[in-house]
């Protein structure tokens, strides 16, 4: 029988639906007959959820900038050598 | 996908590029600088990342007639980012080494008693939503701190899986591990994560 230990074992594969039919069915079996190991798994999806909230920064206008002055520098001395090549 | 973009679109914005079109341009640095930036994030600094992704752009220049469109633009430019920080650490710095191993966190293997049950179950249910948690400034930069202390390639493959919602197989040909190896990675840095966000939201400390 999958044990709480066991259980944690495979979790983040269980999140990612990455586990064979026979062991997803065993952790639901589990999940419904153990309160701490549906809270274990509810914990471990919502902090992982953190990560999406979390990194959803912009870099800031001043960089874009930047990058868009020296991407049409590169592009002005490229482009007449790639008219040669055609 | 939901966050990829529509495949004809995508195309014809590579056709603009492949031209050399300044507009196609600044809307490609638009929208996929962040995520690059991101990538350059896991392996450098603040201002180290924003110069990769300066010269990456730079590259793509040059290289964008190379691309056949066999992955998706995002999963190409993320590529040649992590190259590049990886090349730039490795130049610099000592070579990480990677810890694939399976199995639990010390910290959680503690917690189950000889029988396999919880000893020490966790108490309390994350009920906030993301949204409103991240709105709480402290649990961000505790997040950042232990964010930059886990190992570079389980950061990598958490974040890019996890916040930029690449699928399983870009992760593996962006950082060049196995598929058995990312399930791995994924593993050990939730675990973290998950020790982490319960402490804080237990003594709010981090
Ligand atoms: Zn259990």
């Amino acid at each position: 029988m999958l044990m709480c230990r066991d259980l944690a074992e495979i979790a983040s594969d269980y999140i990612d639906g990455e586990l064979s039919g026979r062991q997803n069915l065993s952790v639901k079996m589990h999940l419904m007959m153990c309160k701490d190991c549906r809270t274990f798994i509810g914990n471990l999806r919502a902090s992982t959820e953190l990560l999406q909230a979390h990194s959803a920064g912009h870099p800031d206008e001043e960089l874009l900038r930047r990058i868009d002055e020296r991407v049409s520098e590169a592009l002005k001395t490229r482009r007449p050598r790639d008219k040669d090549d055609e | 996908m939901d966050t990829a973009v529509h495949p004809d679109i995508e195309g014809s914005l590579i056709e603009a590029l492949k031209q050399g079109d300044s507009t196609a341009y600044k809307q490609a640095v638009r929208d996929y600088s962040p995520g690059m930036l991101a990538v350059a994030r896991f392996y450098l600094d603040h201002s180290s990342a924003e110069e990769i992704v300066q010269d990456c752009w730079v590259t793509v220049i040059d290289a964008i007639h190379k691309f056949e469109g066999r992955s998706g633009l995002k999963t190409w430019l993320h590529r040649i980012v992590a190259n590049r920080c990886k090349n730039k650490l490795r130049s610099s710095k000592r070579e990480v080494a990677t810890d694939f191993s399976e199995g639990l966190e010390p910290e959680l293997a503690e917690r189950f008693n000889a029988t396999g049950r919880w000893e020490v179950p966790p108490k309390l249910q994350f009920h906030e939503s993301a949204d409103s948690l991240m709105e709480n400034g402290a649990l961000s930069d505790c997040l950042d701190k232990h964010l930059s202390a886990l190992p570079e390639t389980q950061r990598s493959a958490l974040m890019l899986y996890e916040a930029h919602q690449h699928k399983s197989e870009d992760v593996c040909n962006i950082l060049d591990v196995s598929a058995s190896n990312l399930r791995v990675l994924l593993h050990r840095a939730r675990q973290k994560i998950f020790l982490m966000v319960e402490t804080f939201q237990e003594t709010g400390e981090c």
